[in-house]
């Protein structure tokens, strides 16, 4: 019996109030594979990963997560799927140590405060454990959101523009993390406008956009990155 | 099952209850708040005193207003505009009472009403923990503050401008907080079931419209009831149950609400707070009217665009013609002179000038929602090549349009009253550029300044920065509408009213245009008023 891909999309359609914001996608994740999403601001990049996510119902095609359709009412779906979106908010009295605590000991994890220890070392932020978010640049606030992802047990790791607001030592080191990732047989899906983090870790990129949207290997898409007018 | 392994060296044990996470982070909070037994009970004390002062206050307004309004004996004989039995004051009561159902309905499909904003939707949603533990003081807010607003409003009511007798106003207002709980709550339930909260909100609307036909067809008909409707002891009994067997269909049906439903409830609900903790009107009606539009992509080829005027006209418009709601609530203000109109109780020089000055400022402050936007995302304004002054020029004339639109409705009504159609519906169209103007300056009133000193009262604190960036817009408009309401007390129209109303019209635009503050042409203020949105050139 063949196991089913981590992700397959078949001419999937996303959007608002019914409208499509792109062009159909499609799309397989394997495990142990990177795919980038990559276009223009706008293209629907993110809406495709808040489908995947759940957080949007698809507005044609199919869409499959672990085999089945994305329910992420199910406790099992939310274990294995890891996500770091645009989101930039943080209980104001919770330190950076008692956030990364509370999303380690939410997935049931043991030892969680040695885990968090480990984490807050390899993102940079040992320093910063005790403060506030408030007292947080804004680069700082991205790697903690980061961190989130990274403390707890995935197969699906989801991430939306990852480099934002992160200086190129913590990109390198992000781009390691995936690579290892990678190696160590989880999925990611992430939408990116970085083509050095694209060529980095991609294994294949879709190209969203408005007439069509066609898979590219990750250095043709990381070229039209390039490429692209600024 | 896919044949994807788990990542990381983790060892995981069970899963903690929802419960427990919950209550780690606002120990936690409360732990570096400080925030202890003392202080909880220290802030319930001084929200039970505001909230009684409140209600004494709104009692006696109401009740000076039921001795100023006619008798209602000699009321129910007194000649209305049209010759039907009329509206009662008791029928407008149930009416409006029908209305907070359809508001606190409206309301509850726009703030979820389960909800997790901010924090809780990034934090807490992920966790592979059971939702009900995380989310059952969710369930609780909103059917809670409905009750308590439904009770006091209801309570007010009808102690305050019915007169009714003690023990039943206790039980009207039990019955209010009980039933505006039940409404919430099934809401909630219907959030269970996948029902959208859009559908939610539009059956509020629709509800609140049925307010408005309730009052018209109870004009019509001559409906006067004998107050509101009592309930028994036995129907109170009956309410618990039902909010009790809501509560428990609800909790067991928490796990079933996806997160997009409660993450787009919490963004709104986390908004509308913030709006009314800094008193900030302009956001919070801009907060809960988007929450009920359709996302979706529009386009228009605006056709009538010719240049940067047309343009700053024609996006204006848009807003206010995309949205139905605003539409009807344009016509729902141009009625409420006409029902005034129709009671024996109310058709009188108080019973017109509140309906006219409370109906006209809702009805421009609709109309002017482009202005409204601009203020805080001022996109047109910076783009297109106008003075500031001319942009909220031009920015009144939607407003005006849509309010002599609407003059034409309320001041005919009031000209029929007084037999003077030609002269009321001239003093109405002279009076059209204070309502925009007074929309535009609201509009354009820069963020309440919470550091200038307070004035000490017996009501406690009043801050003055913030009374008087609320006034802005309302000043206007009462000192421009004096004309009108002087002859709505003498009852007739004179001409050189007319000409003064003209003239004060032209001063209202004037100020309405300026982009800087009395202070800060005095010198008295820091502020650069090219700070300002709309004041950037």
């Amino acid at each position: 019996m063949s196991t089913p891909p981590v992700i397959r999309a078949q001419d999937l359609l996303v959007g608002y109030g019914g409208e499509p914001v792109c062009a159909p996608v499609t799309f397989t994740l394997e495990p142990g594979s990177v795919l980038g999403l990559v276009g223009p601001n706008g293209s629907g990049k993110s809406t495709i990963l808040r489908a995947v996510l759940g957080l949007l119902d698809p507005a044609g095609g199919t869409l499959e997560v672990f085999g089945a359709e994305v329910d992420e009412r199910q406790v099992a779906y939310r274990t294995r799927v890891s996500s770091v979106l645009d989101d930039d908010a943080y209980f104001p009295a919770l330190t950076v140590a008692e956030h990364l605590y509370l999303t380690a000991r939410g997935h049931g994890v043991r030892g969680a405060q040695e885990v968090v220890d480990g984490i807050l070392e390899e993102f940079g932020l040992a320093a910063h454990a005790a403060s506030l978010p408030a007292a947080l640049s804004s680069g700082q606030r991205r790697r903690l959101l980061l961190a989130a992802g990274f403390v707890r047990p995935r197969t699906l790791l989801v991430l939306d523009e990852p480099e934002q607001r992160l200086d190129r030592r913590m990109q390198d080191a992000l781009a390691q993390r995936l690579r290892d990732e990678r190696a160590a047989g989880g999925a990611v899906l992430l939408a990116t406008h970085d083509p050095g983090l694209l060529r980095a870790v991609a294994d294949a990129a879709v190209l969203v956009g408005d007439d069509e949207s066609p898979l590219l290997s990750a250095d043709e898409a990381a070229d039209v990155i390039a490429q692209a007018p600024r | 099952m896919s044949g994807a392994t788990d990542v990381g060296r983790f060892e995981v044990g069970e899963l903690p209850r929802g419960r427990s996470i919950r209550r780690f982070t606002s120990a936690t909070t409360n732990q570096r708040a400080g925030a202890g037994i003392g202080e909880l009970l220290g802030d319930v004390y001084y929200a039970a005193i505001m909230a009684a002062i409140g209600i004494g206050i709104a009692l006696g307004v109401t009740g000076t207003l039921r001795e100023a309004l006619p008798d209602a004996d000699a009321g129910a004989g007194a000649p209305t505009v049209w010759s039907l039995p009329g509206l009662s004051l008791s029928a407008l009561v149930v009416a409006v009472v029908v209305g907070l159902a359809g508001v606190v309905l409206s309301l509850a499909g726009r703030l979820g009403p389960v909800s997790a904003g901010g924090p809780e939707a990034t934090w807490w949603l992920p966790l592979p923990v059971e939702r009900r533990g995380l989310l059952r003081p969710a369930v609780a807010r909103v059917p809670a503050g409905a009750a308590l607003v439904s009770g006091v409003v209801v309570g007010v009511l009808d102690a305050g401008v019915l007169a009714a007798p003690g023990g039943r106003v206790l039980s009207t207002v039990l019955a209010a907080a009980l039933g505006a709980a039940v409404l919430v709550l099934g809401a909630s339930l219907g959030q269970t079931l996948d029902v959208s909260r859009r559908a939610t909100s539009v059956a509020g609307d629709l509800v609140l419209a049925g307010a408005v036909v309730l009052a018209v067809a109870s004009g019509v008909a001559g409906w006067r009831p004998d107050g509101l409707p009592a309930v028994s002891p036995l129907g109170l009994v009956g309410l618990v149950v039902v909010a009790g067997a809501l509560v428990v269909a609800v909790d067991r049906g928490l796990e079933r609400i996806p997160s997009r439903s409660l993450r787009a409830g919490g963004a709104v609900a986390s908004q509308a707070v913030g709006a009314v903790v800094s008193l900030d009107t302009r956001e919070l009606g801009r907060v809960l009217t988007d929450a009920s539009l359709p996302r979706r992509r529009r386009a228009s080829r605006l056709r009538l665009v010719r240049g940067p005027s047309s343009a700053l006209v024609v996006a204006d418009a848009l807003v206010v013609l995309r949205s139905p709601r605003r539409l009807v609530l344009l016509l729902a203000t141009a009625l409420v002179p006409a029902l005034v109109g129709t009671a024996p109780e109310l058709a009188g020089p108080v019973g017109f000038a509140i309906a006219l000055v409370v109906g006209g400022f809702v009805a421009t402050t609709t109309a002017a929602e482009g202005a409204r936007r601009a203020e805080m995302a001022p996109v047109l304004d910076r783009l297109l090549p106008l003075g500031a002054r001319d942009v909220r020029l031009l920015r009144m004339v939607v407003p005006a349009g849509a309010m002599a639109a609407w003059s034409l409705v309320a001041f005919g009504v009031v000209g029929l009253w007084h037999q003077d159609v030609p002269g009321w519906l001239a003093l109405g169209v002279a009076a059209v550029p204070v309502w925009a103007g007074a929309a535009v300056r609201a509009a354009y009133r820069p963020a309440p300044d919470w550091s200038a000193p307070l004035i000490a009262t017996p009501m406690g604190a009043i801050p003055t920065g913030v009374t008087s960036v609320l006034a802005r817009g309302p000043d206007v408009l009462v000192l421009g509408l004096v004309p009108v309401l002087v002859s709505v007390f003498l009852g007739r129209v004179h001409p050189e009213v007319v000409v003064v109303q003209t003239v004060l019209s032209l001063v209202v635009v004037a100020v309405a245009t300026t982009t800087t503050t009395l202070a800060e042409r005095l010198g008295l203020s820091g502020e650069s008023p090219a700070a300002a949105p709309g004041g950037a050139r």
